[in-house]
């Protein structure tokens, strides 16, 4: 034991004091996330703004028609109409942006509404994310219009409008807060632990491995008088380590991110941190602990197997989409954590955490999660120490 | 003492080495080292000569407990290395011309490393390393990031971490290759001090200047098979060729025959 703690050491501070190994452990997901929360929040609520409060530019083309809607629409200051367009012209000032909305009438609206037949109103418009704001708002002055001319007929017929109104439902949902949000945000954030924690070990399992192996000091580490199961587990403590704490950090700076935006309102804002609490996040390292061993005897065996730190490294770089995939799959909805996917590496950290932030996780499933973590981790170790020991992969000929 | 019986070392040629190396390992295995035997006696030098690709670097390997022979046996002051490598180890001090340092250690943390590695007690290591660095005029580099030392501080550092836990038994690997005089000169006062205080020398070389400077005893290897062995003095004694270089090449073209 004093051994593994010496080399643990050793390699330790030989870690640290590697510039590239600070910037993917700490540098990297301690500055992420406030300036991926910080920017994107910044602009996301600045365009949500400008989008509320430009000036609407909307084509029109009534046929004489709907003489109330137009002229509210023109008494309105924060629309623009550009009247009296044909179909064609409209559909092209749409294309090239140079309206947000055309609104075409039928030519016998008016008669067929008065007949209590349907009038047919076509809205163009460009349907982007970006342009998701206005389009809402162009429909709220159309769903105005729909309402005032319901409400006039049901009067001309005598009629209540409650005549309509077969069913009212009545909605109540009762997910809590933090169900709400981890359907928001609870596949998110296991995705960005999960990379963290891999990027995190690839580096040191890089340097200690394929890059001692480069260097020749491993050789002469091999004739000290240690057992090589003991040098494997001190390179192995100070991966996993940084694995850890580069999730761990990565979980800080997004305390730093939320933190620093102002605009997020309290009650997120709370649930958020909520998920910050000790015992969360004593239950996601406590996940993320038997993965990152799983992760640094992979990344240690294929190190070890690797003749240079650039070999390593062309190796090891596609395997950040083997991570990824099982990772993006927690992401999707529906996708819940059941017996079977409990027993697929990533895919079931990613769920399990998900359950966690929204205080659903059934204690059985996080068992078996925790068990096939703990089966992965321990065969990995023994692949890992099979290799290491196998020196046709230390001295590859 | 290194007591080196019917060694062998084989290793089995990857596909594309198989390609490479033609008809003439048809079986798909090499063997670099074909049932040599040797012995280096305590306070002499033994220098193992060949050209690259002899096996040297393979036997040394195999004392060193780096590589395990694929039969014979190696016996380091009577200890078998197959049979108790980690005590084996205890005994030895391995050097190689190629092996390079942690750079972002510094010479105190790394031969400290290496003395924990050794189990040294704390107040003997305090002494040697002091010893030491005041033999090789490294106290005012001590503290320094190894990556920002010369290669001749470097190969200073790579000295006393060879020769910390004063080992029995010492290896060096061509351990002169790539190295400027004065650092080659270090490393060859260091193997005489080693003989000097009794310890067992083994040297691989492919320099003839290294063999009349430093050897006691020798051994030629080619191809894996020893083509020479016996006293330095008695090579030169059975000479049939003016220089050390001829000699040489003569007999390798014998064993090649």
């Amino acid at each position: 034991m004093k051994k593994i703690m010496t080399i643990f050491k050793k390699e330790l501070i030989d870690s640290i004091r590697d510039r590239r190994t600070l910037i993917t452990m700490v540098v990297v997901p301690l500055l992420l996330f406030p300036i991926l929360i910080g920017i994107s929040s910044k602009i996301m609520i600045s365009q949500a703004r400008k989008a509320r409060e430009k000036t609407l530019r909307i084509g029109l083309m009534t046929y004489n028609n709907a003489r109330e809607f137009r002229e509210s629409l023109l008494g309105r200051e924060d629309v623009a109409v550009i009247d009296h367009i044909d179909a064609e012209l409209g559909q092209q000032l749409i294309k090239k942006d140079s309206l947000d909305a055309f609104i075409l009438f039928e030519k016998d609206f008016d008669k067929r509404v008065g007949d209590m037949l349907t009038g047919r109103i076509t809205l163009y418009f460009k349907a982007t994310e970006e342009r998701e704001i206005e389009k809402r708002r162009v429909l709220t002055l159309l769903n105005d219009f729909e309402r005032e001319l319901r409400s006039s007929r049901f009067d001309k017929l005598n009629l209540d409008l409650s005549i309509i109104e077969t069913i009212d439902v009545d909605e109540q949902n009762l997910a809590t807060p933090k169900e709400r949000l981890a359907e928001v945000i609870g596949g998110f954030l296991p995705y960005l632990f999960i990379i963290f924690c891999f990027m995190g070990a690839m580096y040191p399992a890089i340097d200690l491995a394929a890059g001692e192996k480069e260097r020749g000091t491993l050789e002469t580490l091999l004739t000290s008088p240690v057992g090589r199961f003991q040098i494997l587990l001190g390179k192995f403590g100070v991966v996993v380590l940084t694995g850890i704490l580069s999730a761990a950090i990565s979980m800080l700076g997004m305390y730093v991110g939320i933190r620093q935006v102002k605009e997020i309102p309290p009650e997120l804002l709370n649930m958020i941190l909520s998920i910050l609490e000790f015992d969360s996040i004593i239950l996601l390292i406590s996940l993320l602990l038997p993965l990152t061993i799983f992760f640094a005897a992979i990344l240690l065996s294929l190190s070890f197997f690797a003749k240079s730190f650039k070999e390593a490294q062309s190796i090891i770089s596609p395997m950040m989409i083997v991570v990824i995939i099982p990772a993006f799959i927690g992401l999707m909805p529906g996708i819940r954590l059941t017996p079977t996917t409990a027993l697929i590496p990533v895919l079931n950290v990613s769920l399990a955490t998900k359950g966690i932030i929204a205080d659903t996780i059934v204690p059985g499933m996080l068992i078996e999660v925790y068990l096939s973590l703990i089966v992965y981790a321990a065969l990995s170790i023994v692949v890992c120490s099979k290799i290491f020991t196998r020196e046709g992969t230390i001295f590859r000929f | 003492m290194i007591i080196v019986k019917d060694l062998w070392k084989t290793f089995k040629l990857s596909r594309q080495q198989k390609k490479e190396k033609g008809t003439k390992h048809r079986d798909g295995k090499i063997h670099a080292v074909a049932g040599i035997n040797f012995t280096c006696q305590p306070g002499r030098i033994f220098t193992l000569l060949g050209p690259n690709g002899a096996g040297k670097t393979t036997t040394l390997r195999m004392i060193a407990t780096l590589l395990k022979p694929t039969s014979g046996s190696i016996s380091l002051d009577g200890i078998d290395i197959r049979k108790q490598p980690q005590d084996a180890r205890r005994k030895l001090g391995f050097l190689t011309g190629t092996t390079k340092l942690y750079d972002r250690l510094t010479p105190n943390e790394l031969v400290k490393y290496y003395a924990d590695l050794h189990d040294m007690d704390r107040n003997l290591f305090k002494k040697r390393r002091d010893e030491l660095f005041a033999l090789l005029d490294m106290h005012e580099f001590a503290g320094w990031r190894i990556g920002k030392l010369s290669t001749g501080m470097r190969q200073k550092v790579s000295i006393v971490r060879t020769i910390i836990h004063d080992p029995e038994i010492v290896v060096f690997d061509e351990p002169t290759v790539g190295l400027d005089v004065i650092t080659s000169k270090n490393i060859i006062e260091l193997i005489r001090k080693c003989k000097q205080e009794g310890k067992t020398v083994i040297f691989s070389t492919h320099i003839m200047g290294e063999v009349s400077l430093l050897s006691d005893d020798m051994a030629i290897i080619h191809n894996g098979k020893l083509c020479y062995k016996g006293t330095y003095r008695d090579f030169q004694n059975q000479m049939q060729r003016d220089s050390l270089e001829e000699e040489f090449i003569r007999l390798l073209r014998e064993g090649q025959t």
